[in-house]
């Protein structure tokens, strides 16, 4: 088998990502219009409308000078020089791998974003100076996102060099399922949402001029300059995430030598891996809606919160010294996380709906987290009737009967927070950190193989549960943070006990059952007597 | 004697099943008789544990040993007076037209109310434990509901949602005990209490003082220490006055018997000092803030919840104390407090029947006007304020000696100037009740509102008169046996191992 010089695989890499990112979109956009019962575009479609758009004559707005017509083509080599830059193909660094780190990757993403801005203005079109100004508020807090990131690879690994901190997660894979850097992912992966213009803060390619952020900056540009524009987004596209999978998620797969097998693997693997990420991006497209303008902040906000809760936390994780990565451990890990960040998630919402739905998969996600302890040899066969009976009354009957119940009392379904939403998860981040500072130097002492790291996210989603009943004063979503404190409580007993006798934790499950026929009867007994279930007027009672 | 433990479980469902069955008339019966057997298996229970004995039933998940005897009895006595008091406090109702569903939906409730408490104390591990207590959470909410009023619903939503969420907190305390015990017994095994106390050698320092902690948090949401016992006052000044009876005298209690099994792994493991600290905080915070609350308070069920809280106080800070006179007197309070409650409880909802009112301004002259209950309320209030004669006397003056024996001199001033502040707050209030003339009537007018108030039920005051005997002979005699079951319980508290 032939083996191809560096240089080779250093320019492979660059035609590589021109080549397939306009691929990934239209298998983005096709998977999307299947997944929503349209017929949608041809696969091809997004080569089709740049070779189209290459032959076609460009067309001047009156005010525009040479920053207008050069901005395509600046930002076109930014974002076509980036490849080089970060681990595409290779485990190894190529010649060029190191001329920048992190944050110069970002600058150059940034300077591709910001003559784009400059050219709107130039154009003196009120839609693309509107659709800049709004990216540039909005993306306000990108990049101390970026910059958050960063720090959690740079805390790990002490270099911020991409390549570094793949090498890293390969050498000790324990690295991946800490909870600071499952955060760092999830904030990492809104932030892939935000600067790819996805729901829930854009409607990709919508020609709708309210909505428009990112579609609105070009609007004034034709001919070979749009051409190179729309080539330019969709592979900054695939390079977001190209850096999500190759550098946080799964540093695996990629060619460790030059030989030509070996790189043509990597190749595949790339192209599979964008594609995953592509099926995430169409099921939550398919699923929320677009936020109001005034609200993506909330949702940018949230991200940067999230690096910033991965920063605290890793500086007060337990240690992890040379401990190696148990199956169990990255299950109850991983696991503990998505409950904490559905818990976040129904802070956020305002719609009691959303959150019975966030809950009803919180739940599933404990069960699972069950069933996985059990199948890794921890506790015993009994967990999985504990799965099983998780499934059946919080993913199933609980979230179902609160429904009929709340369809039946025609509630109002709108739950607004008491103080501002960013406010509150703030206080919620706060509390996470909380847990983890308080929780730090207590030393639990049991069997060794205990993922210990998520018994602090648990607690952490325990304080959120209590913040979330304290500021939505609604009757069912107090009733909710109720049960989600009792999921967390369940995952912190899953995690540190999982050989709790199963006649305890099913009795602790059937109390929560009744608990719940109370609320519920309760909450009926208000519905009638006050024709409302909001909380904050019962205040007849005080002193 | 095990099967004792059988038919002390099995007497308040069997009245549960009767109430179900037929009228009101028989539920009522059965409320009064399960009540009195259950009092009677209890006191029975407890001359048999007095020396030391444990007993251990249904396969080692039922326990009892001379700590869980002095909170059974507390239980069984008011227990049995409710149900007497309850056909009085019922009977002025008689004449609605719901009325027999009402009874007989509030006798069943109460029968498993009393079923849920006793089952705290025979519980044989931690597990077991926390669902009897979130079972009784779970009961008298519906009991603190059960008149359907606005202000009793909100009471019933505040109480399940805090105290739920408060035994979160204590189920996360069990979970990091369990958790810490797996390093010496094994993966997978029953939280049994005396596992822990013969294993406590192995057991983590930080993650049992961690557990205590949390467990002193959580319990104590429904112990109702301050800062989390904002549900408390609401819960028991809405619920029907045999309920606040039993939710002040007895449940409070069983909750901090739960708190008291954490303590004792704690001494075990040999923080003994850092959990009597934590009691001795939360003791003192309850303490001064109850007191000042009783002072202020114009709702007289109000005031005699803060003046349970206070109470609680008393029994952390005498638990604090350390000395073994101190946590004899500790317990001993726990069965001083659940009378002499029990008796103001009791004497308020008699003086709501009369005066239809929950405010200390709208009642005058109940001395007169009642004179059974006007004088017992006065006298309550003075056995609740540790007059001597009442057995609150004794134990707190058991505490007050104990903590100068250790010497906790902080403490025990702290005490001594709170408790003094409360006895102002509830005789000033009790007093103006009583005694009182009406202000317009002070000449020759025949007094209207005292005329109309009047006594209502015989079986009213003979429930009071229940709660008075004992709280005074506690006062006067304290029985010989009785004294051993204390100090073999405080024993318990003081040894490791």
């Amino acid at each position: 088998v032939p083996v191809l010089p560096d240089w080779a695989i250093q320019t492979l890499q660059v035609v590589t990502i021109l080549a397939l990112a306009p691929l990934v979109s239209g298998i983005i956009a096709r998977a999307e219009a299947v997944v929503q019962q349209r017929h949608g575009p041809r696969v091809l479609q997004p080569y089709y409308d740049i070779l189209k758009l290459l032959r076609k004559e460009t067309v001047l707005p009156a005010p525009a000078g040479p920053v207008f017509r050069a901005a395509p083509y600046i930002s076109f080599a930014g974002l076509a020089t980036i490849p080089l830059l970060i681990p595409a193909l290779t485990t190894f660094g190529l010649p060029l791998g190191y001329i920048a780190d992190f944050f110069g990757v970002g600058l150059i993403l940034a300077l591709s974003s910001f003559v784009v801005s400059i050219a709107a203005v130039d154009s003196g079109s009120p839609y693309a100076q509107l659709g800049s100004s709004r990216l540039r508020s909005f993306g306000a807090f990108n990049e101390p996102t970026v910059i958050f990131v960063t720090f959690v690879l740079a805390l790990t690994t002490h270099t911020d060099l991409p390549y570094a901190f793949g090498a890293t997660i390969r050498s000790s894979a324990v690295q991946v399922v800490r909870p600071s850097h499952l955060l760092m992912i999830a904030a990492f992966f809104m932030l892939v949402l935000t600067e790819t213009g996805r729901i829930p803060v854009e409607n990709h390619g919508g020609t709708l001029e309210f909505g428009q952020i990112e579609e609105g900056r070009v609007a004034e540009h034709s001919g070979p300059g749009l051409a190179f524009l729309r080539w330019g987004s969709s592979i900054k596209q695939l390079l977001l995430y190209t850096i999500f999978m190759n550098v946080l998620v799964v540093p695996w797969g990629m060619a460790s030598s030059g030989r030509l097998d070996v790189v043509a693997l990597a190749i595949v693997l790339l192209f599979a891996k964008a594609l995953v990420v592509g099926a995430a991006v169409v099921v939550i497209e398919s699923s929320f809606a677009k936020l109001r303008l005034y609200k993506i902040p909330e949702f940018t906000v949230a991200s940067f919160m999230l690096a910033v809760l991965a920063v605290v936390i890793f500086l007060f994780e337990p240690s992890y010294g040379d401990s190696e990565l148990s199956m169990f451990g990255a299950i109850a890990t991983i696991a503990a996380v998505i409950v904490l960040l559905l818990e976040y998630g129904m802070l956020r919402s305002q719609d009691v709906w959303e959150q019975l739905r966030l809950y009803a998969l919180g739940s599933a996600v404990v069960a699972a987290l069950a069933v996985g302890t059990a199948a890794t040899g921890h506790g015993n066969g009994e967990l999985y009737v504990l799965g099983a009976v998780t499934i059946g009354l919080k993913a199933l009957l609980f979230p179902l009967g609160i429904t009929f119940v709340l369809r039946r009392l025609e509630a109002e379904a709108r739950v607004p927070s008491v103080i501002g939403v960013p406010s509150g998860i703030l206080i919620g981040i706060v509390l996470c950190a909380l847990a983890f500072i308080v929780l730090r130097p207590v030393h639990i002492g049991a069997e060794a193989a205990l993922p210990l790291s998520a018994l602090p996210v648990a607690v952490g989603g325990v304080l959120v549960a209590f913040l979330l009943m304290v500021l939505r004063p609604y009757a069912p979503s107090q009733l909710l943070g109720f049960l989600a404190l009792e999921n967390a409580v369940s995952v912190a007993s899953l995690v540190i006990a999982p050989g709790l006798p199963i006649i305890l934790a099913l009795l602790l499950l059937f109390d929560v059952l009744v608990g719940v026929l109370v609320f519920v009867v309760l909450v009926q007994y208000l519905a009638v007597e006050r024709t409302a279930v909001r909380t904050d007027v019962l205040n007849r009672l005080t002193g | 004697m095990t099967w004792s433990l059988y038919a002390l479980l099995a007497v308040p469902l069997v009245a549960v099943l009767l109430t179900l069955v037929d009228g009101w008339r028989l539920a009522r019966a059965a409320t009064l008789i399960a009540g009195i057997i259950a009092l009677v298996l209890a006191v029975a229970i407890a001359l048999s544990v007095r020396h030391g004995r444990v007993l251990i039933g249904a396969g080692g998940w039922l326990r009892v040993d001379s700590l869980g005897a002095v909170f059974l009895l507390a239980t069984g006595l008011l227990y049995a007076i409710a149900g007497v008091f309850s056909i009085g406090y019922l009977a002025v109702d008689q004449t609605h037209s719901d009325f027999p569903r009402f009874a007989k939906r509030y006798f069943a409730f109460l029968n498993l109310f009393g079923w849920t408490m006793l089952l705290v104390p025979l519980a044989a591990d931690f597990g077991t434990l926390w669902v009897a207590v979130e079972l009784t959470t779970i009961i008298s909410a519906l009991l603190v509901a059960i008149d359907r009023t606005d202000a009793a619903l909100e009471a019933s939503w505040k109480y399940i949602l805090i105290a739920s969420s408060g035994l979160g907190i204590a189920l996360l305390s069990i979970i990091v005990l369990y958790a810490t015990g797996t390093h010496v017994l094994g993966a997978d095994y029953v939280p049994r209490f005396e596992r822990f106390l013969h294993h406590a050698g192995g057991l983590s320092h930080e993650a049992v003082a961690l557990a205590f902690v949390l467990s002193v948090v959580g319990f104590g949401t429904k112990v109702g220490f301050v800062p989390m016992h904002t549900w408390l006052p609401d819960a028991h000044s809405e619920a029907p006055a045999p309920v606040s009876a039993l939710l002040s005298g007895s449940l409070l209690s069983a909750a901090f018997y739960a708190i008291l099994r954490f303590f004792q792994v704690a001494v075990a493991t040999g923080q003994r000092s850092f959990a009597e600290h934590v009691l001795i905080v939360f003791g003192v915070i309850s303490l001064v803030a109850a007191s000042l609350f009783v002072i202020r308070q114009g709702n007289y069920k109000r005031l005699l919840a803060y003046s349970s809280i206070e109470h609680m106080g008393i029994i952390a800070l005498g638990i604090g104390f350390g000395a073994p006179l101190a946590v004899a007197g500790a317990l001993l309070h726990v069965l001083t407090h659940a009378s002499a409650k029990g008796l103001a409880f009791f004497g308020a909802g008699s003086l709501l029947r009369g005066y239809d009112t929950k405010e200390v301004d709208g009642i005058t002259d109940a001395g007169r006007a009642m004179p059974w209950t006007g004088s017992m309320f006065l006298a309550a209030a003075l056995a609740l304020s540790g007059l001597p004669l009442s057995g609150v006397f004794r134990s707190e003056f058991e505490i007050v000696a104990g903590g100068f024996a250790r010497p906790q001199y902080v403490g025990v001033t702290v005490l001594l100037v709170f408790v003094n502040l409360a006895f102002f707050g509830i005789i000033w209030h009790a007093a103006r009740m009583v005694l009182s003339r009406p202000a317009d009537l002070a000449g020759d007018a025949p007094a209207t509102a005292a005329t109309i108030a009047s006594e209502r039920s015989t079986w009213m005051i003979a429930g009071m008169l229940g709660c008075l005997v004992v709280s005074v002979g506690l006062g006067v005699h304290l029985p010989g046996q009785l004294g051993a079951l204390l100090a073999n319980a405080s024993h318990r508290l003081a040894v490791p191992g």
